[in-house]
């Protein structure tokens, strides 16, 4: 095996084990041994994570490990995408996900950021109980594509909808694809609503935002 | 008092690093310690050693960790000591309801005669209307084998969605104790009591609202304060435990970990359920402990490796404490379908022969509005009463043939029938077709060797 194989073979695993530092280090070589950055995120950190993800759909990985492995995975990324080409950086749907106001359940959000994030979107996590208003701040700062809305308390629907709404009274509703999920939600709640989509898993919202992001192009 | 003083001065530490640097390795380790492994052969063990070595892992990892408070951002941790006298302390028996119908709830073991208590109704499920609450509600407290009951989720006041955190939720949550207590006088039995106090108030500020006398809720009954998955709680939360204890209320925590997640397989998430009974008792000050294990993918609680980590955490309480456990049953399948009612049996069999009592039933997750009826709950508890004194290996064969029935249909369960679709609400009897499925299941049971006694 060829020392720059190597490199790749053991920053895919060093995704795949969560471990931050080594993915760190790893990269560092990459640089130093001239491995070319774009080899180095399309060979090792998205095959590493995309392994984890389907792990974790098997139930053979969990929670933990999988928001381990992405957050090795973004820090490779941050080291490696400064020293790609501008024209050559891969695009990746732009996802804001959190849980809406009054809800401080982030379970279901943070399994489906981490699937995101292991199936190549760029997601900012805006944590749980988030203003309708704050969801769309942030679309707009980062260009979005998707909104995505999580709600586990019959009580705190309603919030998803205000997002609808939200972007509506602003004009930009057709800017972005808000899907919905959480214990309570449902595929009528989701058309009443006015929302693009609805999920009844993690696993199904990751299918549902490549197909919307698929469509949105 | 002596928790929030320790919520103020405990470890700092960042959510992240709490769940990933602290609660993930310290639950490996643990795990190292007992050894279990889930087995599809045997979903209810018989093997007391196991679930000795599961509840001994299992309060050496609650001291290891404690319980992460997301307002201050520190941990509220007890050494093993303190663990030990809070388990030692805790209530061996609570008395519930009022007058005729007042009950004891006490402790069980596997395999043991005692009756498990049966506080039973919608699991906290939605319905659209104070016509169905009310309805459904009376018929609950019509079931005699009804111990305590569990009253719905408003959905609506006033014709407007009941928001958190607004007046809506207050005006929900005190209508919600209204209607709740005037059922169940209509039913005959005022003094039962409702122990999912208060299913629409999820804040602290509507709980707090509702809890005034003239409403009708008593200190009888009893009170949820939930733990947020996994092993966390924050101010709102405290602060219903605080109210609650000066009333001298009953207290329920509740605990729903999620397998898949941040504990992990079913080995890790039997042993963290069990470390919530620590929580329980320390941090929300808890009378009883309701445990609503779910399924990451499917959120229901009846497929093996469920059924087995239900069985795994019931022993290691129930053998080692005399704490008051409850498990709360989700099904994948809605109202009036023969599968609601097979998911049923194997999880009330199991958590009964187990060592615990049960609250039943959220029907298809809980999730679909008006998608319950009184028939469900009414079957688990006859379940429950024919399941006591089974002998672990025999319900093993029984929940086995149960789960073969169903677990091909899980992941595309049906959502069953809206209660007024299935009902006549006129005079709380059930369609022709409800009933047949009802028989048909018990008879199928029967075949299977389980003797009801109702």
């Amino acid at each position: 095996m060829n020392q720059k194989q190597d490199v790749l073979d053991r920053l895919r695993a060093a995704v795949v084990a969560g471990d931050e530092t080594k993915v760190k280090e790893i990269v560092q070589e990459a640089i130093r041994e001239n491995v070319d950055p774009l080899e180095a995120i399309e060979k090792s950190l998205i095959p590493g994570i995309r392994e984890v993800g389907e792990k974790f759909e098997r139930m053979e990985l969990f929670l933990t490990n999988m928001m381990l492995s992405a957050d090795a995975m973004k820090a490779g990324m941050s080291l490696l995408l400064p020293r790609v080409p501008k024209d050559k950086i891969p695009k990746r749907g732009t996802v804001v996900a959190g849980t809406v106001k009054g809800d401080i359940h982030e379970i279901g959000k943070n399994v489906l950021a981490a699937l995101l994030t292991a199936n190549g979107f760029d997601v900012h996590d805006i944590g749980c109980d988030v203003q309708a208003s704050a969801f769309v701040r942030k679309a707009e700062e980062v260009s979005a594509d998707i909104i995505a809305a999580s709600a586990l308390m019959t009580t705190t629907l309603p919030g998803q909808k205000d997002i609808v709404d939200y972007l509506k009274s602003m004009g930009k509703r057709e800017k972005y694809v808000v899907i919905v999920g959480g214990g309570p939600t449902t595929a009528e709640w989701a058309e009443d609503i006015g929302a693009d989509g609805y999920a009844e898993t993690a696993v199904d919202g990751v299918k549902l935002a490549l197909r919307k992001l698929q469509e949105k192009k | 008092m002596n928790v929030t003083k320790r919520a103020l001065t405990g470890p700092i530490c960042s959510e992240r690093d709490f769940d990933q640097r602290i609660f993930a390795p310290k639950l490996a380790e643990a795990l190292k310690q007992c050894e279990i492994k889930f087995d599809p052969d045997v979903l209810i063990p018989s093997d007391d050693g196991t679930a000795d070595d599961l509840f001994k892992a299992a309060m050496g990892f609650y001291a290891d960790v404690g319980t992460y408070c997301l307002d201050t951002e520190r941990i509220i941790k007890f050494d093993e000591d303190e663990i030990k006298e809070g388990l030692r302390d805790a209530p061996s028996q609570a008395v519930f309801g009022e007058e005729l119908d007042a009950g004891v709830l006490r402790p069980r073991q596997p395999e043991s005669r005692e009756l498990p208590w049966c506080f039973i109704g919608a699991g906290g499920a939605p319905v659209s209307s104070e016509e169905i609450f009310l309805s459904l509600v009376q018929a609950y407290g019509e079931i005699n084998l009804a111990d305590a009951v569990t009253t719905p989720e408003l959905t609506m006041i006033d014709g407007l969605p009941i928001r958190v955190q607004t007046p809506l939720e207050i005006f929900g949550s005190i209508r919600n104790a209204i209607l709740g207590r005037d059922a169940l006088r209509r039913a005959g039995r005022p003094g039962l009591p409702i122990m999912n106090a208060l299913a629409t108030a999820a804040s602290d500020t509507a709980l707090i609202a509702a809890l005034q006398p003239m409403y009708g809720l008593r200190p009888s009954d009893g009170y949820f304060v939930a733990t947020m998955a996994e092993l966390k709680t924050n101010y709102e939360l405290m602060n219903k435990a605080c109210v609650l204890t000066t009333l001298g209320a009953r207290i329920g925590t509740l605990a729903g970990c999620v397998m898949g997640g941040y504990c992990g397989g079913p080995e890790g998430t039997a042993l963290t359920v069990t470390a919530h009974h620590a929580h329980g008792i320390l941090v929300n000050q808890a009378t009883y402990h309701l445990n609503h294990p779910a399924h990451m993918k499917y959120i229901s609680n009846s497929s093996p490796e469920m059924l087995w980590l239900i069985s795994m955490y019931a022993q290691a309480v129930s053998r080692n404490t005399h704490l008051l456990s409850l498990n709360l049953n989700y099904t994948s399948a809605g109202s009036a379908t023969d599968m609601a009612l097979y998911e049923i049996a194997a999880q009330v069999i199991t958590a009964v022969v187990s060592g615990v009592s049960i609250e039943a039933v959220g029907l298809a997750r809980a999730v679909y509005v008006d998608h319950l009826t009184p028939i469900e709950p009414r079957f688990a508890a006859e379940v429950a009463h024919a399941a006591a004194g089974l002998k672990r290996a025999d319900a093993n064969e029984i929940v086995k043939a149960l789960v073969k029935k169903y677990v091909h249909k899980i992941p595309n369960a049906p959502a069953g029938q809206r209660y007024q679709d299935c009902f006549d609400m006129r005079t709380g009897k059930p369609s022709r077709e409800c009933v047949e499925t009802y028989t048909r299941v018990k008879n199928e049971l029967e075949d299977l060797g389980l003797g009801f006694k109702y």
